[in-house]
């Protein structure tokens, strides 16, 4: 009875006794107990490879004192996971490129076609339209336009292929659609090519055509009251037109889907250019006059849509030259959009319930990460929770959207905007003139990075790139802007 | 002054039958002299009359008369203080009557007046005499015999430099030497004694003696002699170099320098002089530091009773041999350096720092580009036992393996490198390196398993156990069904026992070798383990069977990849062994043509690899010259060869840098292919920035087979440094390449080596103030180039393992001091450039540029340690790798500072 001592990982144990009489299993037994180390995964090194199970203890020779090495584990043997990952090198080859981007595909420029190209791309970052887009069908009835159907149809149709076309998706059927109810849009140069068009007019056309068919869902009554597009895009604007003669008075409301910034010489920033556009002079006939006077037209915003549409107008009208001709002043705008201060009073005070939970379940947040983070990180942290409150919250929104039934309203508080905006798509003009240059998309896709939809090629970019695209220079700048609203939940 | 006058000019024309060109500028000169006559100093001119007056006086009849005048002249001449830009004054008024004393001498009859004279005409020929006379050695031999050192420095060494030539004239007339010798006898010692042993030892080479030179050595010089041998035993060709090293070896020995003894004996490659000098050492820490050296080198000496006093520290010694410390002296270091916090291959990428578009956030995950992140992971974390993705705990318990989520990111034979990258993470820590390997041995992925077997291999790599677990789980599987678990075994075991000549390893992989049904690409690794193992040894055995593998082989197999390891493998045997490899070089000639011009290049570069040999180096270049039809491939591995074989000494390198510059001008696009990778070896964890910017040049090269090889290259000039500059290049390369995966691979490859152990290692074979090769390494970075050469079926396509080999050349670059109890101590030390002081006067400082830091410390290519306190001695000269401090007896506390 030989007794060995047996060194297993770091650890040595003497005075291990061999009773040779048995097979060595039984000494693998005895290991057991000291190891936990199962006999079958045993390995022991002796003379000439490994201790077997049923080895002869008189041939390997095992001296008194000898130390013999023990390896093995009872760790769980890995198992491949039962759905091995997918890896790009699986994928069609022509799949691989778009694939280890992450996003969407680009479009084909079919001949001066970016101005449609980059308005699509925009549009396509609402999830919402996507999802109403989807749902559409044409059991509705073609209604007195035929060609708004066709064009909505064909919108539903590209947006279908862009989400799922890994390779630049050529719109051929919906340029046509889209030339045949526009006219304007088709418009050639003696040399019988398509000439460049102005982004925002064919923004305006789309969302017109598709304001009028997506509204219409018969069956329930509340739906039918709150049309998608409008409901998405539609700032409620409640103005007061004050007669400077007369101080006659009156107001009116109008719903509109973008606001316009205006651009003069002591703009600088999109905020001061908002409310330069919020007020207009007009003449008008005063019903006290009885003849036409200058009024002021003063509006406020009366309700706030999801998604808030800025046009920065940057093109006008130039007589000498026939042409739109634009402003390159360099206007910032934030990443972050407070619109509050454009509100009429009793919209504030809507808001200010929202916005006070909001900002408490925001302080909470970064109060409790003080705590854990002692400080040191406060500010950090804080960025952090509000892009990932609002992503919380961007799938509140989804959730309204798909499930607009109103059993679920009840139940579920429904989210309520904060006037407090995110920027998600940025549509950038490059050139001198709104008929010439290059129109571009730059989109933030769900994952945080921006994306710049080129036409065909889509490219990465950093956040802190696309508030360059403020202007005052030749470089793309920001012609219309597309904001998503933060919202807060109530208690 | 009229007789005078007629002799100057006769002695002038005697002495020169100038050609007529050289007439005018000759009288110009005489004019200017005669000139400057007038202008001595009365002190001169007397002495020049004196002088001259002691010229006629020699040619008197009165021998007396004679013998006055010579004494006078020799006085003269002997207390005479010369400067070093001028003549000594009585021999440059002597000048002009050399002739007459000549002519003078000849006609005398012998007499001890005449060897006098001899004398003193062998000193005035030290001036006079036409190149290639040697009338000073003539005259001197004919002169008296007396201490040739009272004549002066600069008589005694033109003395040596004719006898360098008249020993060469006589050898090829077949003439005795011996007058020579016994003036070499006279002229060594006085050398010796004057600080001048360069001198003496370069004599001692010119006569072919060196073996005198050992009598003459003493404690005070031996050090400076022995340096000037070892270093100047690299320009001698063989078998010169190993009677140098055998001289130097001898004096080490003789004044009981056994560390320094070991290192020449280890350059020599002599296993009969590592025992003996280990046997001669008695002091049981000086043979601990023995140890150490060895196990550096690699060398595996089996202690036996003669070489250690008793069983306990036979223990001990053979445990240091083993390198078994190795894992726990890194860590040492990394905790010092605080560098113990793993990195993810993110940490090393920095995208942050990549403008815009490098890194898109991909949706689908890339196997390729898990493949690169795992050797980059691996390559990172080597060693330190623990990282964030192979070994981290998951954050989900209830799946229970660790790893297991990362492991299967990988694709197919992607998972065989994914296990394989634990063993390089618990590399040299063998006892809990097992414990985490081993659950995947029992995996039901063949691929797993492969790995799991290799890194087996990897972790015991340079070191050894006495239970020895990388045979015992490794032999098994060399002969199972699956090829991916064959070559994971075979893999597994060439790597653990590299350089060890393991008997079993022979037996279970020969076999394989020859055996013509199993795959080319078995067989091919096969013969690649037994090259490491079996490395610089030109065992018949191994030879024989790769051999025949390479006969036997069709023209479609031989034509494959991986064919090329099959010849690596024979030319690994002779690794570095000179003309041994001339009888495999004739067998290799009778190669199907497919492979045998490959076989000839790698055999002939492997075995004049580090030998610094230009003839080699030329021949391989001529190569490079030819403008091959399509088909041969033997142009690559000749660029490779002019790196090994020049990669000796500094300057070979620096030459074989700028011919490869010429290749990349003129040379095809097979040859340019391989310059990267040339110029990688060549400076391998050393980024010279001209090596650095020529491959930055080419990484951004056309054709994107140069352009990977110097992107990989950049990863080995900058291997295990951190290199802010590479590191800059390379990042910017990954977003140049963003969209080619093949090249976004190599980039992130380069990125992992640069980046190797955080830092903390080296890939350079060769260590201890770069007078040591260590053959494995050398083998373990030549597998990896010759797997370079083909990147895309091997490092891009199935086979990226190749990629571990370079675990052969891993080390850490540390210094690491210890105490009496070999426990980590921390002293001050000076590190900074080395600066080479072989064969200069004086204590010059042998480091430039230093800072003070406390050990443990890295050291980069190039550097070198000191002391920087007087209260511990080393007990090796080389700081390097780990030293034991023992405390100085003489050393007294400064009062001041204390």
């Amino acid at each position: 009875m030989p007794t060995v001592s047996v060194k297993w990982q770091k650890q040595v144990f003497t005075g291990v006794e061999i009773d040779t009489e048995q097979v060595p299993y039984v000494f693998k037994c005895q290991l057991y107990d000291l190891t936990g180390v199962p006999p079958e995964r045993q390995k022991i090194t002796v003379k000439g490879g490994l201790l077997k199970d049923d080895g002869d203890w008189e041939n390997l020779g095992v001296k008194e004192g000898q130390r013999l090495m023990l390896m093995g584990t009872a760790d769980e043997i890995p198992k491949a996971p039962e759905k091995g990952p997918v890896f790009i090198e699986d994928l069609p080859e022509d799949e691989q490129g778009t694939a280890a981007l992450g996003h969407t595909a680009g479009l084909v420029n079919l001949g001066n076609t970016c101005y449609m190209n980059s308005t699509v791309q925009c549009l396509h970052s609402v999830p919402e339209l996507r999802l109403a887009l989807k749902e559409y069908s044409a059991a509705v009835g073609t209604g007195i336009d035929p060609l708004l159907h066709t064009l909505t149809a064909a919108t539903r149709d590209l947006f279908g292929e862009l989400d799922k076309s890994l390779r630049p998706v050529a719109p051929i059927h919906f340029l046509t659609v889209l030339r045949k109810k526009y006219p304007q849009f088709a418009q050639q140069t003696n040399h019988g090519l398509y000439m460049q068009q102005d982004a925002e007019e064919c923004w305006t056309q789309l969302l017109y055509v598709l304001s009028q068919r997506l509204q219409s869902v018969p069956q329930d009554e509340e739906e039918a009251t709150n049309p998608v597009v409008k409901h998405l895009f539609g700032i409620e604007l409640k103005s007061f037109i004050k007669c400077a003669e007369s101080a006659e008075e009156s107001s009116e409301s109008e719903t509109v889907y973008t606001l316009k910034c205006h651009i003069s010489s002591e703009v600088n920033h999109l905020h001061e250019g908002l409310k330069q556009g919020l007020k207009s002079e007009l003449e008008k006939t005063s019903p006290i006059l009885g003849r036409s006077t200058l009024h002021v037209k003063e509006s406020h915003i009366n309700k706030l849509p999801p998604y808030l549409t800025v046009q920065f107008v940057r093109f006008f009208w130039k007589r000498e030259s026939n042409q739109k001709a634009k402003i390159l002043r360099k206007v910032g705008y934030p990443l972050v959009l407070d619109v509050f201060d454009f509100c009429t009073e009793e919209l504030r005070d809507k808001l200010k319930g929202p916005r006070k939970v909001y900002q408490e379940t925001e302080d909470a947040k970064v109060g409790l990460k003080k705590k854990e983070k002692e400080g040191a990180e406060g500010v950090k942290a804080l960025q952090n929770l509000g892009t990932s409150t609002s992503d919380e919250n961007v799938e509140m929104v989804d959730d309204a959207g798909q499930h607009p039934s109103s059993s679920e309203k009840v139940c579920a508080p429904e989210p309520e905007v904060t006037g407090i905006y995110d920027l998600v798509a940025v549509l950038t003009h490059k050139g001198r003139s709104a008929d010439s240059g290059h129109y571009v998309a730059w989109v933030k896709q769900d994952s945080g990075k921006w994306i710049e939809f080129d036409d065909e090629q889509p490219i990465l970019q950093k956040e802190e790139d696309i508030t360059k695209l403020s202007g005052g220079g030749d470089w793309h700048m920001a012609y219309i802007c597309l904001y998503k609203a933060r919202v807060a939940l109530p208690h | 002054m009229a007789p005078e006058n007629s002799k100057d000019s006769h002695a002038m024309d005697q002495d020169v039958q100038p050609p007529p060109s050289k007439l005018l500028p000759k009288e110009a000169k005489k004019k200017k002299e005669e000139k400057k006559d007038e202008d001595l100093s009365e002190e001169d001119l007397a002495l020049k009359q004196q002088l001259e007056l002691y010229v006629e006086r020699v040619q008197d009849g009165d021998p007396a008369i004679q013998k006055m005048a010579l004494e006078a002249m020799r006085q003269e001449i002997r207390t005479a203080t010369s400067s070093m830009t001028s003549v000594p004054k009585p021999l440059k008024f002597l000048r002009p009557h050399y002739g007459t004393l000549k002519s003078y001498y000849e006609k005398m009859v012998d007499s001890e007046l005449k060897r006098y004279l001899a004398d003193v005409i062998s000193v005035l020929a030290l001036t006079m005499s036409e190149d290639g006379d040697r009338e000073s050695l003539r005259f001197r031999l004919q002169g008296s015999i007396g201490d040739i050192g009272s004549w002066g420095h600069e008589y005694v060494r033109n003395l040596a430099g004719e006898i360098g030539n008249e020993f060469q004239q006589r050898q090829t007339d077949e003439q005795p030497v011996d007058d020579l010798m016994d003036l070499v006898k006279q002229i060594v010692p006085f050398h010796v004694k004057h600080n001048a042993e360069p001198e003496a030892v370069d004599l001692l080479m010119e006569v072919e003696n060196l073996e005198l030179l050992t009598q003459h050595i003493d404690k005070g010089n031996y050090k400076r002699t022995c340096s000037y041998l070892t270093s100047f035993a690299s320009y001698v060709p063989e078998p010169d170099d190993t009677l140098v090293l055998d001289i130097a070896y001898q004096l080490y020995c003789k004044f009981e320098k056994y560390p320094d003894a070991l290192r020449v004996a280890l350059r020599m490659d002599n296993t009969q002089y590592v025992k003996s000098t280990f046997a001669a050492c008695k002091d049981l820490l000086e043979k601990q530091q023995l140890c150490y050296i060895l196990a550096r080198q690699g060398v595996l000496l089996e202690l036996d009773e003669e070489l250690a006093d008793n069983d306990e520290q036979r223990e001990l010694l053979q445990e240091l041999i083993s390198n078994s410390k190795l894992s726990e002296g890194y860590l040492t270091l990394a905790r010092d350096l605080d560098v113990m916090e793993p990195k993810t291959p993110d940490d090393i990428y920095k995208a942050h720092l990549v403008d815009g578009r490098a890194s898109a956030g991909a949706s689908v995950d890339s196997a390729r580009q898990n493949l690169a992140a795992t050797f980059v992971n691996a390559f990172v974390n080597a060693g330190f036992v623990q990282d964030k993705l192979m070994t981290a705990p998951s954050m989900e318990s209830s799946t229970g393996s660790s790893s297991g989520s990362w492991l299967f990111k990988n694709k197919e034979h992607g998972k065989a490198s994914a296990a394989a990258s634990l063993g390089l993470i618990v590399l040299w820590d063998v006892d809990g390196g097992l414990a985490l390997v081993d659950k995947y041995l029992y995996s039901n992925d063949n691929h797993v398993v492969a790995g799991a077997l290799l890194a087996v291999g990897i972790m015991n790599c340079g070191v050894h156990n006495e239970c020895d677990p990388a045979y015992a789980l490794l032999f098994e599987s060399v002969n199972k069904e699956d090829p991916t678990i064959r070559i994971g075994a075979i893999m597994g075991l060439g790597l653990a026992y590299a350089g060890s000549q393991k008997e079993e390893v022979l037996d279970l992989l020969t076999p394989i070798v020859q055996d013509s049904k199993v795959g080319i690409e078995v067989a091919g690794f096969a013969a690649m383990a037994l090259g490491l193992v079996y490395v610089g040894s030109c065992n018949e055995d191994v030879a024989q069977s790769i051999v025949l593998a390479l006969m036997n082989r069709s023209e479609a197999e031989l034509g494959e990849p991986l064919a090329r390891f099959l010849c690596l493998g024979l030319s690994l045997l002779y690794l570095g062994k000179q003309d041994a490899v001339d009888a495999t070089m004739e067998v290799a000639k009778t190669f199907h043509e497919k492979i045998s011009k490959y076989c000839q290049v790698t055999l002939d570069s492997c075995a004049y690899a580090g030998t610094g040999n230009v003839l080699k180096v030329q021949a391989l270049l001529s190569l490079c010259a030819d403008h091959l039809e399509k088909g041969d491939s033997h142009q690559a591995p000749a660029v490779l060869g002019i790196a090994l074989v020049a990669m000796a000494e500094e300057l070979g390198l620096d030459m074989a840098i700028r011919s490869l510059e010429h290749l990349l001008q003129y040379g095809e696009q097979n040859i340019r292919r391989a310059v990267p990778l040339a110029l990688g070896i060549l400076s391998v964890s050393n980024p010279k920035i001209s090596v650095m910017d020529t491959l930055s040049r080419l990484s951004h090269d056309t054709d994107s087979e140069v352009a990977m090889a110097a992107t990989v290259s950049l990863g080995l000039i900058g291997a295990g440094t951190n290199n802010a500059r590479i590191a800059g290049m390379l990042r910017n390369l990954s977003s140049y390449y963003y969209k080619d995966p093949s090249l976004l691979f190599c980039v992130r490859i380069a990125q992992g080596l640069v980046h190797m152990g955080k830092g903390l290692m080296t890939l350079n074979p060769y260590h201890s103030d770069r007078f040591l090769l260590s053959n494995v390494a050398l083998a373990g970075l030549m597998s990896f180039l010759h797997g370079s050469l083909d990147m895309k079926s091997i490092i891009l396509g199935k086979y990226h393992y190749v990629l571990y080999f370079l675990v052969l050349a891993m080390q850490p670059r540390m210094l690491i001091t210890l105490d009496e109890n070999l426990k980590p101590l921390s002293v001050p030390v000076r590190v900074g450039q080395a600066v080479d002081v072989v064969g200069q006067a004086g204590r010059p400082k042998t480091i430039t540029g230093f800072q003070t830091h406390t050990t443990p410390v890295l050291l980069a290519t190039g550097d070198r340690a000191e002391l920087a306190t007087e209260k511990y001695i080393p007990l090796s000269s080389v700081l390097e790798g780990f030293v034991i401090l023992k405390l100085n007896p003489d050393y007294q506390q400064d009062h001041l500072s204390s």
